[in-house]
């Protein structure tokens, strides 16, 4: 590597620190404070320590902490492969020329552009018993009773249309990480392992996959940590019938006013964010984390 | 240009610009003691929309006609609370007038924060129901004059009435006679389940619903003639045995349901319970399909809440003349015909019922009107717990969800759950709410 | 040239038919609930609410007129101010940290990137509340300015982590032929590296834009009756019958398609040199 400068000067030493120092300073007043402010409500009664709080957590009838936990691994590890599945599988589709992929593919990029808020109302009302889905089913005389996804009783329905609408708003990130990837793989990668006569299997086993590690390292530490704080779907679609971990913080926040269980929940989610997010950079070498380097 | 002219140029150009802030301050206060200026701190009416409706219709009208200035201030009940404490301590008070509901001007009145309404005479040509009267005065003092009202009550789709259980008519329902109980309903869901192929009956039991005043406000009284008292009774067991029952024949997506005008409009369900704010679309949409009618009763009387909302005048206020006539203006008849018609909350005096002629708001004001008038009626006040609030609900939400959704033994989770409930009134030192505190 | 002709010329049909299907059943997948979305956003309540109804044929823009009249359109400029401000405020803190992260190596970098990642790890709602607090203390609370500084520092660490991947995608003999064609560092910047990441930074602050446009949750806690689109939505919209929340989902995804459909080819092209 050239050397910019032959001998820095004692400014030029100190130029990057000075470049990235508004910046840290700005996210450690806005994120840092904000932290430690939730770590001293969680664990703090009437200015002195104190664990009433990881108390009612665990042991209150009123908390639904455990299941919230479970329910919010449940939908991580269902949803997470079914997109990394769907996305690869578009993402190699898309990478065949085709006419019109340029259209398709702003079409299939669309849900980029919709918040969960909006993704979950949009699906509650399509499954909803005289939503769109049931009237057509009725109507096309499939059906006489309408199909129920929703309500406590129908728990496993709720959970199918979670995942439905998480699959169609949130597999267009996954897309689009993985197919910038494979763009990026040169042809003559893959042209060269065909003239030396390796099938598709070997092709995808040997050459492309690989090469597409990094991406899939971002895709999947980004799915991974906005799966944890899932919340708006899940909140419209099935209300607290299953409880998350986002949305119990919600509910503590703002129904019941308890912000020091509501900032235990932020933390163990923050947790558990960077364990997984840890897990995954030694799991692929932190490439994606060398980048620009 | 020489550097001299630059400076007296700049200092020409600082000199303007002083002037200008100068005279613009003094012109601004100028402006200002043309006419009374009061602050209306209310807890009510906050949506952007009808804070909206508040600012540019209702209060523009009212300065038109008085010169009175009103500065209209929405704030949360816990914010109120505080500020009226630190304003009455400190002796220098700038709120003139107070909109906020029973509950919490109870606790006001209790401090000893509020002015005798007394003193100001009656209004004129205006009634209120004796049951308004009855609440307005707390601790020996008029505390407030009631302003709005709101309910929950039941929507009924006039295609339902076709499959009434035997021994129980139309008229019954509408104008919840004695006939009209909760085994009543019962056998009515069940018919409807069993002739029509599905459930006919919801509640907004999703997580932003209101179906947890049905417990604690409609259910509980009906049953146990009380809401928080009789909570682990033997009533209470037989009210959440109904209800286990009663729920085979309500809609499953209850659970997920926020408020019952779509289910209604969709008829998705046929017989429905909610917040009359939250019905109303449903009934501007289609007021010939559907009728407004009284909750059913239970063993110890016709349980229903009855949100007041009342008007107040801090102590020590300042312009309180002014103050009473923004009273006298936000309780006449016309005025709050307008208020239902704009935001949905129902008047308190009875001479504004006979403004209003026909259309979805006489459904609406009809069905409300038949509830308060029934002979059982049990008024059920919401308990004024501050921060609490929440917590008071969770536990009627945690013993339906483990009760009915979860099959868990009924006494069992009531013992648990009871000491928890009558806590939370310790803590706050917040009085039972009616109608426990009425009973012996 | 393979020996059966026939049979390739009918596997390459094949072929072409299989992917013109999957191709279809992707898309129509996709924008299935977006045209049900924005059709029913202008159906007639009585066709919406009538059984026998699929597929609409009678529409109003009622519902969207209704909306706007009550306060959605200050909602959009509400929206479009606090997007604004926001990429102004995490560019002007981004790219400099990402250009240092690009071209100087120095002590610690690694672990300074791993930090900006992982504050971005930490929920939004830890941050929503104490903020809250922190704001009625500076007096920033229901203000445009207190939401955007909140947005910046949800789109910062995204932001630096971008602006380094593009600005270390070109290369830094350019720059350095600037600094020897007698420009200085900041020159050299400015006129040779600025000009080449532009589409990449562009494409990175619609991506911002659209993270402040979607972002609900602190927007609704720290504001009252300066609503951002979303919020007022989430706020007004929520309480209210099925057709006025489409017509609100419309307004709120509508200006979304269009960024998008602007910015489609670089969105994709950043994340590529993101990940090179």
């Amino acid at each position: 590597m050239t050397k910019l400068l032959n001998k820095p000067s004692l400014f030029e030493k100190y130029t990057p620190y000075l470049l990235i120092l508004p910046a840290l300073t700005y996210l450690l007043f806005f994120i840092g404070i904000p932290i430690a402010q939730a770590i001293y409500l969680a664990f703090t009664e009437k200015g002195a320590f104190s664990t009433e709080n990881l108390d009612y957590l665990l042991n209150s009838p009123f908390s639904m902490f455990k299941e919230a936990l479970k329910y919010t691994f449940l939908l991580a590890i269902t949803i997470i492969p079914i997109q990394v599945a769907i996305a690869l599988g578009l993402a190699m589709l898309f990478n065949i020329k085709f006419p019109g992929r340029n259209a398709a593919l702003y079409l299939v990029i669309l849900p980029l552009t919709i918040s969960d808020v909006a993704a979950g109302l949009i699906w509650y009302s399509m499954l909803s018993s005289y939503g769109f889905l049931n009237k057509l089913l009725i109507n096309m005389g499939l059906i006489s009773q309408p199909i129920y996804f929703f309500g406590y009783q129908y728990r496993n329905m709720e959970f199918l249309a979670i995942v439905l609408t998480e699959v169609w708003r949130a597999t267009a990130i996954v897309f689009v990480i993985l197919f910038a990837g494979l763009q990026m793989i040169s042809q003559e990668h893959i042209e060269a392992a065909e003239v030396f006569g390796a099938n598709v299997w070997q092709r995808l086993r040997y050459i492309v996959f690989p090469m597409l590690l990094p991406s899939l390292q971002a895709a999947l530490i980004i799915r991974t940590l906005f799966a944890l704080q899932i919340f708006g779907v899940v909140w419209i679609l099935a209300g607290r019938d299953i409880p998350v971990l986002a949305g119990e913080a919600y509910y503590e926040q703002v129904f019941l006013k308890h912000t020091g269980v509501a900032a235990i929940y932020a933390l163990i989610i923050a947790g558990i964010s960077v364990a997984v997010g840890a897990l995954y950079i030694k799991l692929f070498k932190a490439k994606y984390l060398e980048a620009g380097t | 240009m020489s550097e001299a002219l630059t400076k007296l140029q700049a200092l020409i150009i600082a000199i303007i610009v002083i002037a200008a802030i100068g005279g613009g301050v003094a012109w601004y206060y100028m402006q200002q003691p043309k006419g009374v200026k009061i602050i209306w701190a209310s807890t009510q009416l906050v949506p952007a929309q009808e804070q909206a409706f508040v600012k540019d219709t209702l209060l523009k009208e009212f300065t038109e006609e008085t010169g009175i200035e009103v500065e209209f201030v929405p704030i949360s009940y816990e914010d109120l609370a505080t500020r009226l404490q630190s304003e009455e301590e400190a002796g220098k008070v700038t709120i003139s007038v107070i909109g906020e509901l029973h509950g919490g001007i109870d606790y006001f009145a209790s401090q000893g924060w509020l002015e005798d309404l007394s003193k100001f005479g009656t209004l004129p040509d205006r009634t209120f129901p004796q049951v308004l009267e009855d609440y307005s005065r707390l601790h020996g003092i008029k505390a407030y004059i009631p302003w709005m009202t709101a309910t929950y009550v039941m929507v009924v789709n006039k295609k339902a009435f076709d499959y009434l259980p035997e021994g129980l008519t139309e008229d019954d329902v509408i104008h919840g006679t004695s006939k009209w109980t909760y085994d009543a309903l019962l056998a009515w869901a069940k018919k409807l389940y069993e002739e029509t192929g599905g459930p006919k009956l919801g509640f907004p039991a999703g997580p932003n619903g209101l179906f947890v005043r049905f417990l604690h406000g409609y259910l509980y009284p009906a049953f146990t003639g009380a809401q928080v008292k009789n909570f682990n009774s033997d009533d209470a067991v037989a009210l959440w045995e109904y209800l286990k029952n009663l729920w085979q024949y309500v809609h499953p997506s209850s659970t997920t349901w926020d408020a019952m005008a779509d289910p209604l409009l969709k008829e998705e369900v046929w017989i429905a319970w909610d917040h009359t704010a939250r019905i109303k679309d449903a009934i501007v949409q289609k007021p010939d399909q559907f009728v407004v009618v009284p909750v059913p009763a239970g063993p110890k009387g016709r349980g229903f809440i009855l949100v007041i909302a009342g008007l107040a005048i801090p102590k020590g206020a300042p312009d309180q003349d002014a103050a009473w006539k923004l009273i006298e203006y936000l309780t006449r008849p016309e005025t709050q015909v307008k208020v239902l018609e704009n935001v949905g909350f129902f008047p308190t005096v009875k001479e504004a019922s006979a403004k209003i002629t026909s259309g979805p708001l006489k459904v609406l004001a009809d069905g409300v009107n038949n509830q308060l008038n029934t002979p059982d009626a049990l008024v059920a006040l919401i308990p004024s717990l501050g921060a609490k609030g929440g917590d008071f609900k969770n536990v009627y939400i945690t013993a339906f969800q483990r009760i009915v959704l979860n099959n868990e033994d009924i006494k069992t989770v009531l013992d648990e759950l009871a000491p928890q409930l009558l806590s939370l009134f310790e803590e706050t030192g917040a009085p039972l709410p009616p109608p426990d505190s009425m009973s012996g | 040239m393979m020996p059966h002709e026939e049979y390739s010329i009918v596997r390459y049909y094949l072929n072409k038919i299989v992917i013109a299907g999957l191709v279809t059943i992707a898309i129509l997948w996709v924008i299935t609930p977006f045209v049900i979305a924005i059709a029913y956003a202008f159906t007639d309540p009585d066709q919406y609410y009538s059984i026998s109804v699929v597929f609409p044929t009678s529409f109003t823009a009622d519902h969207v007129k209704m909306l706007l009249a009550l306060g959605a359109d200050k909602a959009i400029m509400n929206s479009i101010i606090v997007a604004v401000l926001t990429i102004i405020f995490s560019f002007a803190l981004g790219l400099p940290a990402g250009y240092a992260f690009a071209r100087y190596t120095f002590k610690g970098k690694d672990s300074l990137k791993l930090f900006i990642i992982g504050l971005r790890m930490f929920p939004i709602m830890v941050i929503a509340v104490p903020l809250v607090t922190l704001y009625l203390r500076l007096g920033l609370n229901d203000t445009l300015l207190g939401v955007a500084l909140a947005h910046t520092s949800m789109a910062l660490p995204f932001v630096i982590l971008i602006t380094s991947s593009i600005i270390a995608g070109i290369p830094k003999e350019l720059e350095e032929a600037a600094m020897v064609f007698g420009l200085d560092r900041k020159g050299a910047f400015i006129h040779v590296t600025m000009p080449l990441a532009l589409p990449g930074l562009t494409a990175a602050a619609i991506f911002t834009f659209l993270m402040s446009w979607n972002e609900v949750f602190i927007a609704s806690v720290l504001t009252l009756t300066n609503r951002t689109l979303t919020a007022f939505i989430l706020n007004t919209a929520m309480a209210a019958v099925d057709f006025i929340k489409f017509a609100g989902a419309f307004i709120i995804i509508f200006p979304a398609m269009i960024f998008v459909f602007i910015a489609r080819r670089y969105l994709i092209s950043m994340w590529g040199i993101t990940l090179r």
